[in-house]
C-alpha cells in the first residue's frame, strides 16, 4: 500500500520521475524501515481473517474434509483478498499504470457486487462449539489458525478468562471480556490502514481544490476561502471531532469523513500559496490562451509544480490521522462494534486503581511504531523531494 | 503596523461568529437535539412529571425554539450591545449590557463560575508545560547542533522523531500504569490535581508538631510531574528539532565565517552570535506551541483526571451542554486566533525585513 502512495506522482507524470522518487527515498534506512513495517501491517491486515480466527482452518468431520473459515468470511475479507492479489498480479505487468489502476477497479468491482449481495455470514457465532466438538471427538482432525481465538470470541466455555496475563494460549493475554488481545490487534490493523489512507486521501483532495481554487482566482473567493480555512484551523481539532462524532453514530467510513474533513487546512494553505506564485507564469497563460479547460489548468499543469509539500504533508497527515482515531477511540466516542487499538489501550486502567500492563503495552506500541513508520516516511520524502526544505529541518 | 493589528484583530469576528456557529449547528444536527442526553435523563420518573420537567427545561433554556433563533439569542447574550433580556425570556430594549456566556444546562450554574475553576487549572498546567518545552528543546537542539552529523546528533534526531510519533493516550497509560500504581511505582497521585488534606495545609513546606507537612505548593507540583511529562515531550522533540536547523543555517552564514577569522573563540561565536541570531525563529513559534498545547490538554485532562478546560470540553460536548460548548468553543478560538495574530507581529518585531502595510 505504501508503494500505491509512492506512486502517485506517476498517474499523472512521467514514470521515470516517480522511480526516480522512489529509488531516492527508498535508499534511506529509515524510510526502509518505516516501509517494511506498514507492509507487514498491510500483510496482518488483508490475513487477519485467516491468521487469527476461532474458525478451523481446515476440519475433518463425520469423514469429509470442509474449512469453516471460508465460510465465515463476510464481504469486506473476500473484497480485500481479489484487490491484494489482483494488486500483486498487475505489479510486475508492463503495463501503463493508467492501465493497471483501471483492470485492477475493474476487478475490485467485479468483486465487489456478488460479494455483497451474497455473502452474510452469520453475526453471532457461538466459537465453543468447536472446541466442544474438538473434545467430544466429533471432529476428527482439525487445523487451526496460529491464533486460534477471534476478536469477538468471549470465551465462554472456559474459567474466568477475563484479564489474564500473557501466558502460552494467549500470547498477549486476554482483554475484559475474556477476547484475545493479540487476535483484537491483528484485526485493529485494518482500522489503523485504512482510516489512516482513505482519511488522509479525503483532506488531501478538499485541501487541494479548495486551496487550487483560492489562489487560482484569488479575490473574494481567496477571502471566503482563507476565513473557511482559519475556522477549522482555529477550533481545536479534538474538540470539532468531538462535535461531529456527536451528530453521527460511530461508524468506520464516517470516521474516515470527519477526520478528513477537519485536516485538510494545511494542504489548503501549501497550494493556495503555490498557485500564487504560479499563476501570473508563462506557461500558465500559455495554458490558458490555448484554451485547455480550467480542471485540466489546475489540475494538470499547476498542481505538478506544487506537489512536492502535499505529498510530504500526506505522508505525516497518515499518522495524525492514525493518532486521531486511537485517540477519539480511547475516549470512548469512537467505534463500538470493531476492535480498534486506542479502545484496547482504554481498558488498561482498571477501576479502583488497578493496572493490566499488557493491555497498556502492546495496542500502545503498535500505535507508537505506525506513527513512528509514517513519520519516517515522511521525513524520507521531505530530504528526497526537497533538499532545501530537508537542510533547513 | 497599528492598522495592521486592527484589521487583524477585525477579522477575528467573523471567524469566531463562523467557529461558534460551526460547532453549534453540529450539536443541534445530532440525534437528541441540543441538551438531548440531559433532558433523557428523567425516564426514572413516570410520563406525566417527564415531560412537566422536559417542558420547563424547554421553556427554561429556550430548547422549543429553532435552532438558529437558539443561535442568534446566545449570540446577543454574549455581546455587549444587544436587547436586554428580562426573567420571562422576552427580548427588552436595545441598548448596552453586560455580557454574560449564560447557564450551564448540565450544571444549573452560570458558565463563566465554571469557565472561571477550569481555566486556571489549564493555563496552570500550560504556563508549567512552555518553559519546560523550551528549556529542554533548547538545550538538547544546541547540543546536537554542535556535534552535527556525529553519533549524539544521529541518536537525538531518531530519538525526536520517535518522542514525537509517541501517542499521548499511551504516554499517559504508562506513566499512570508505572509511576502511580501500587502493583509497580507508586511515586506520584494517580489523578487530580491536589489532595482534600493539601487544601487545609500552609501554603509552603514546613515543620509542624505532627512532622513534616509539604504544603499546599509542594502538593500540587507533586501531582503536576506526570501530566506536565505527558504534555511536554512531543514539543520537545518539536522544538530541538527547530532550534538545530535553525542554529545549523545560522552556522553557515558568512557572519560566522568572519567571527571564526577574527579570532573569537568557538563557544563565542555559538553562543554570542549564532545563538541569539536563531532566537527569532525559536520566539516567533511560541504563538504556535500554545494553541497545540490546549487541544494536547483535553487528553491529559481526561486521563489525569484534572478538571480542567480540556476535561470540560469532552463533558459537554457528550452532555449537549449549549452555553458550555459554545464558551469553551469560543474561549479556544480566541486564543487561538490570538496568538496567530501575536506571531505574525513578533515576526515584524522581530525581522525589520517583515512589513504588512
Amino acid at each position: 500500500m505504501i508503494e500505491a502512495s509512492l506512486q502517485l506522482p506517476a498517474t499523472v507524470e512521467s514514470r521515470g520521475y516517480a522511480r526516480d522518487i522512489t529509488g531516492r527515498v527508498m535508499r534511506r534506512w529509515g524510510a526502509r524501515i518505516g516501509a517494511a513495517w506498514i507492509v507487514c501491517l498491510v500483510l496482518l491486515a488483508v490475513f487477519a481473517p485467516f491468521l487469527a480466527t476461532s474458525h478451523p482452518l481446515l476440519m475433518k468431520s463425520a469423514g469429509k474434509w470442509s474449512s469453516p473459515v471460508l465460510q465465515s468470511l463476510g464481504p469486506s475479507d473476500v473484497i480485500l483478498q481479489a484487490a491484494f492479489w489482483m494488486a500483486l498480479i498487475l505489479w510486475p505487468m508492463r503495463l501503463s499504470v493508467k492501465t493497471k489502476v483501471i483492470a485492477w477497479l475493474a476487478v475490485l468491482i467485479v468483486t465487489a457486487i456478488p460479494s455483497i449481495n451474497s455473502l452474510h455470514p452469520p453475526q453471532l457465532f457461538v466459537y465453543q462449539h468447536y472446541r466442544d466438538a474438538v473434545r467430544s471427538g466429533k471432529i476428527e482432525q482439525v487445523v487451526f489458525a496460529p491464533v486460534p481465538f477471534s476478536p469477538q470470541d468471549h470465551l465462554r466455555d472456559q474459567e474466568d478468562m477475563r484479564l489474564q496475563p500473557p501466558e502460552h494460549v494467549h500470547w498477549m493475554g486476554t482483554t475484559d471480556n475474556s477476547a484475545d488481545l493479540l487476535s483484537n490487534m491483528i484485526h485493529a490493523t485494518r482500522i489503523a490502514i485504512s482510516i489512516g489512507f482513505i482519511s488522509t486521501g479525503i483532506a488531501a483532495v478538499i485541501g487541494v481544490v479548495l486551496g487550487g481554487l483560492m489562489g487560482y482566482y484569488g479575490g473574494w473567493i481567496d477571502l471566503l476561502g482563507m476565513r473557511v480555512a482559519e475556522i477549522f484551523d482555529s477550533i481545536p481539532t479534538l474538540l470539532l471531532l468531538l462535535c461531529f462524532v456527536a451528530i453521527y453514530p460511530p461508524n468506520l467510513y464516517i470516521m474516515m469523513a470527519i477526520i478528513g474533513a477537519t485536516s485538510w487546512v494545511g494542504y489548503a494553505y501549501f497550494v493556495r500559496g503555490e498557485f500564487l506564485s504560479l499563476r501570473d507564469r508563462d506557461f500558465v497563460h500559455a495554458a490558458r490562451a490555448a484554451g485547455i479547460p480550467l480542471p485540466s489548468i489546475i489540475f494538470r499543469h499547476m498542481l505538478l509544480n506544487g506537489l512536492t509539500p502535499v505529498i510530504v504533508t500526506a505522508s505525516f497527515g497518515v499518522a495524525s490521522a492514525i493518532l486521531m482515531e486511537s485517540t477519539i477511540s480511547f475516549l470512548g466516542i469512537g467505534l463500538t462494534d470493531e476492535s480498534s487499538w486506542g479502545a484496547l489501550l482504554e481498558e488498561a486502567l482498571g477501576g479502583g486503581g488497578t493496572f493490566y500492563w499488557w493491555i497498556a503495552l502492546y495496542p500502545g506500541l503498535a500505535i507508537f511504531l505506525t506513527v513512528f513508520a509514517y513519520n519516517l516516511i515522511g521525513e524520507s520524502l521531505r530530504d528526497a523531494l526537497d533538499p532545501k526544505l530537508g537542510r533547513m529541518m | 503596523m497599528l492598522t495592521y493589528i486592527l484589521r487583524r484583530l477585525l477579522l477575528t469576528f467573523p471567524t469566531l461568529i463562523g467557529i461558534t456557529a460551526l460547532v453549534f449547528f453540529c450539536l443541534a444536527a445530532s440525534p437528541g437535539g441540543i441538551g438531548g442526553p440531559l433532558l433523557k435523563d428523567q425516564r426514572r420518573l413516570d410520563t406525566v412529571d417527564a415531560r412537566r420537567i422536559q417542558e420547563y427545561y424547554q421553556k427554561r433554556y429556550g430548547l422549543d425554539k429553532p435552532a438558529i433563533v437558539q443561535y442568534g439569542r446566545w449570540l446577543n447574550l454574549i455581546s455587549p450591545v444587544g436587547f436586554q433580556l428580562k426573567d420571562d425570556g422576552t427580548l427588552g430594549s436595545f441598548g448596552f449590557k453586560w455580557p454574560s456566556l449564560g447557564e450551564s444546562m448540565g450544571r444549573h450554574r452560570q458558565v463563566a463560575s465554571v469557565l472561571a475553576e477550569a481555566l486556571p487549572l489549564t493555563l496552570l498546567l500550560n504556563a508549567i508545560s512552555i518553559p519546560v518545552v523550551y528549556a529542554f528543546g533548547v538545550l538538547s537542539g544546541i547540543g546536537s547542533a554542535k556535534r552535527r552529523g556525529q553519533t549524539f546528533d544521529t541518536l537525538m534526531g531518531a530519538s525526536q522523531l520517535a518522542s514525537w510519533s509517541i501517542p499521548t493516550i499511551w504516554a499517559g497509560v504508562m506513566l499512570i500504569g508505572f509511576f502511580a500504581n501500587r502493583q509497580y511505582f507508586d511515586w506520584f497521585p494517580p489523578a487530580g490535581l491536589h489532595e482534600t488534606e493539601a487544601l487545609n495545609m500552609a501554603f509552603l513546606p514546613h515543620w509542624t508538631a505532627a512532622g513534616w507537612e509539604r504544603g499546599w505548593l509542594l502538593d500540587v507540583a507533586w501531582h503536576l510531574v506526570l501530566p506536565v511529562i505527558c504534555l511536554s515531550y512531543g514539543g520537545s522533540a518539536f522544538l530541538t528539532k527547530l532550534t538545530r536547523g535553525s542554529i545549523l543555517e545560522n552556522l553557515s552564514a558568512d557572519y560566522v565565517r568572519t567571527a571564526r577569522a577574527k579570532g573569537l573563540s568557538e563557544s563565542v561565536v555559538l553562543y554570542r552570535h549564532v545563538f541569539r541570531n536563531s532566537l527569532l525563529a525559536l520566539i516567533t513559534i511560541a504563538a504556535s506551541i500554545l494553541p497545540a498545547l490546549l487541544s494536547g490538554s483535553v487528553v491529559v485532562e481526561t486521563i489525569f483526571s484534572i478538571p480542567g478546560m480540556g476535561k470540560i470540553a469532552v463533558e459537554a460536548v457528550q452532555n449537549r451542554d449549549r452555553e458550555l460548548t459554545l464558551a469553551v468553543t469560543l474561549i479556544g478560538g480566541v486564543i487561538t486566533l490570538l496568538s496567530q495574530i501575536l506571531r505574525d507581529v513578533l515576526y515584524a518585531v522581530a525581522d525589520p525585513r517583515v512589513a504588512y502595510d
